[in-house]
């Protein structure tokens, strides 16, 4: 019998470092993708804002996950959208934001995108699951 | 295809982190797009909706008017764990917001009837 396809949507509250709940979210959208299921989008939210970070510069023999969300969601094309709210009050910024508040500096890495809340009602309403990490 | 009810669980207290003031961000903004949200405070998180609170004295932004728009945007399935309450002292009529007070096993039922939730 032939699997099921799953649609998921996943929510990251955490940062990359400090909690495991970046990593165990690309894990988990690791796993999902290499079982034949689908990612529908990442929403990051709280904490998880600082997933985005193209600052984020651990020792070379540890994990980037910044960057190994950008490479998963380029392989298999989901959009990494990032609450723009969130990520502004903890420093996460575009450029386009940067230039409107009058900032010399942006950090966001792409392919993340910062987008509202009503992304997440999107991902929310689209997918078979939605699992928050 | 019906719209997907979607819980929100708020068990952390209003200050401290900010988990309270985003978890009401979430609901505010989700409220626009989902008209089958409900909201659920369990322990700690019933002092988000205790009264008389003042957090600019700790550097927080006082967030809590907020929840009257709950009302305006027609989330009106608010449900507080009764038991929650009772271990801390409070009643519903301390609350900022009208709830429904409901015991173990109405949460339980409320929870397994949700399609989505989140946590916070």
């Amino acid at each position: 019998m032939e699997q099921q396809k799953v649609k998921f949507s996943i929510v990251v509250s955490g940062a990359p470092y400090g909690t495991q709940s970046g990593s165990s979210a690309y894990q988990f959208c690791a796993a999902a993708l290499s079982a034949g299921h689908q990612i529908v989008g990442v929403f990051f939210y709280q904490e998880g804002v600082l997933n985005a970070s193209q600052l984020v510069s651990p020792a070379s023999d540890e994990i980037n996950l910044p960057t190994l969300w950008a490479a998963l969601a380029g392989e298999f094309q989901f959009p990494l959208e990032v609450c723009v709210s969130a990520a502004l009050r903890r420093g996460i910024i575009d450029q386009q934001e940067a230039v409107q508040l009058g900032l010399t500096q942006f950090n966001l890495q792409a392919p993340f995108v910062l987008s509202g809340l009503g992304q997440l009602a999107e991902l929310s309403a689209n997918c078979d699951r939605l699992v928050q990490f | 295809m019906a719209e997907k009810k979607v819980g929100v669980i708020n068990s952390s207290a209003p200050h401290g982190r900010a988990n309270g003031r985003e978890s009401l961000d979430l609901a505010l903004a989700m409220s626009a797009f989902n008209e089958s949200l409900s909201l659920f405070f369990i322990d700690d998180g019933v002092y988000q909706l205790l009264g008389r609170q003042d957090p600019g004295e700790i550097l927080q932004k006082h967030y809590q008017p907020l929840f009257k728009m709950l009302a305006l945007y027609d989330v009106e399935n608010i449900y507080v764990c009764v038991r929650s309450l009772q271990a801390r002292g409070l009643t519903t009529e301390m609350l900022v917001v009208e709830v429904e007070a409901i015991n173990k096993e109405q949460l339980q039922q409320q929870l397994n009837l949700q399609d989505q939730l989140l946590s916070f």
